[in-house]
């Protein structure tokens, strides 16, 4: 406030170098207008969309902003794809999950990894009558559902050999066919 | 809060989005004061995606995708309040239908279209089906249509429907790629966007579906309005806010802001609304 008429009137902004401020007229608190590349905020403690970091070390070392990470699997049309402290990925697609989308959410499997889009995480789809509990999530890399007794497949989708009445929903019979009669 | 409210200047004013800032340039004709340009308002810990204008009140309304809220502030100045701060996923457009006082905003996280009062209350979802990426959405009060664009990259699409939510239609799905920004001019009949996969910025008659290309090789369009003869957009790439002429379809002037980083949502601020008009929805 250079009205006051003391010679401390202006105080430099408690800002980064290059940085303008303004005053809140109300609380006359300093807001930096125009923060380094890539920072916002206050005092330009913040990342920009797209950003994550902590550029001051308020909470821990000094962290510059860098761009989200997130294993390829977010879309650089989003919006708000990563927490812009921690980094934690917000808007994972090709149905990935985790920190930084790197493994299958809920009820799929594969590789979140994969460079080709088409082996990245594909759908469980477990089959409902082989199934325990009808379940529809499955091992992470391999896609194994939990099978009944007696079922097999990855999908839980058959009987095994010398077993039948999948659709029983309780794991397969026995055929108990005669030893004599049978060709296996 | 630390937010600092200054009035903007009493004609017509474009206001865009810029990482934690609302930024204003008066408009003179079909020319950006760029020169006159200011911070509307600082929000320093947001980051503000949509932005729209209600010309009744004098209030801009505006999203944001970190707490996530929607909040609205008068153009002649004071402080701002939240309006929505519950149940919002990533509102990422606002459209305010100024004569029955309802706004209607996109959610592309819960993938739905929300409608309510401008007040914030009688919240309603109006469409959770057949929505990926919503994000550009603008009202037609004057004939009680609804617009709205989902850049979902293995569907995107432009839809309309009444605002009850009724006659659900998509108008443009061919050569599309990443319609992100939409403006529609009731006077020229133009419903018009900015793509930032085809790079050009098109318009369409939604009731003869005539549809003509503006200008194309546009860099990375965000959100787009019109006024007068100009389109203005919104672009990541060039961090800037370029005016379109869309009668010679060609880019004539561009704003750099002071501040490098990516420019969001654009709306214009005016002093009057367009002359009496009567909506289906205002009378009950």
């Amino acid at each position: 406030d250079a009205t006051v008429g003391s010679s401390s009137d202006c105080k430099p902004c408690p800002c980064p170098s290059g940085a303008t401020c303004a005053l809140v007229p109300k609380t006359k608190e300093a807001v930096c207008t125009n923060c380094p590349a890539g920072t916002t905020g206050k005092r330009c403690e913040l990342c920009d969309d797209g950003f994550f970091g902590d550029p001051l070390g308020k909470s821990g070392p000094v962290r510059a902003c860098r761009e989200c990470k997130c294993s390829s699997n977010i879309d650089p049309n989003a919006v708000g794809n990563c927490d812009r402290e921690t980094g934690e990925c917000l808007k994972c697609i090709y149905n990935t999950d985790g920190f930084f989308c790197d493994r299958c959410k809920e009820g799929f499997y594969g590789n979140a990894l994969a460079t080709n889009v088409a082996d990245k995480c594909k759908p469980c789809s477990c089959s409902p009558y082989g199934t325990v509990d009808q379940q529809t999530t499955c091992m992470q890399v391999t896609g194994e559902c939990t099978c009944l007794p007696h079922v097999t497949n990855r999908d839980c989708s058959a009987c095994q050999p010398g077993f039948y009445n999948l659709q029983s929903g309780k794991g397969c019979e026995r055929c108990n066919c005669n030893q004599i009669g049978s060709t296996n | 809060p630390s937010t600092v409210i200054i009035q903007v200047s009493p004609g017509t004013n474009l206001l865009f989005a810029q990482s934690g800032k609302i930024e204003y340039i008066p408009l003179e004709g079909n020319n950006m004061k760029k020169e006159e340009a200011k911070t509307m308002i600082h929000l320093p810990d947001r980051v503000v995606i949509a932005v729209a204008y209600d010309c009744v009140e004098k209030m801009v309304y505006w999203s944001d995708i970190t707490q996530p809220s929607i909040s609205r502030a008068s153009v002649q100045g004071g402080q701002p309040t939240d309006i929505i701060t519950k149940d919002l996923g990533s509102p990422e457009g606002i459209a305010i239908d100024h004569l029955s006082r309802n706004m209607y905003w996109t959610d592309s996280r819960m993938d739905h279209i929300e409608v309510s009062t401008l007040d914030g209350r009688n919240r309603r979802v109006l469409f959770d089906s057949d929505l990926i990426n919503p994000r550009a959405i603008i009202a037609d009060p004057k004939n009680g249509r609804l617009y709205w664009a989902d850049w979902n990259r293995d569907n995107p699409k432009i839809e309309v429907s009444n605002m009850d939510g009724t006659d659900r239609t998509v108008l443009v799905k061919d050569d599309l790629e990443l319609p992100n920004g939409l403006t529609f001019d009731s006077h020229s009949r133009q419903l018009c966007w900015a793509d930032a996969g085809t790079r050009k910025v098109e318009c369409i008659d939604p009731y003869t579906r005539l549809r003509r290309k503006v200008v194309d090789g546009v860099h990375y369009p965000f959100s787009i309005v019109f006024y007068g003869r100009n389109l203005y957009y919104t672009d990541w790439r060039k961090q800037a806010v370029v005016s379109v002429d869309r009668l010679a379809e060609r880019e004539v002037d561009e704003f750099l802001p002071q501040k490098r980083s990516r420019t969001y949502g654009i709306t214009t601020t005016f002093p009057q609304c367009p002359e009496a008009e009567v909506n289906y929805c205002s009378r009950n």
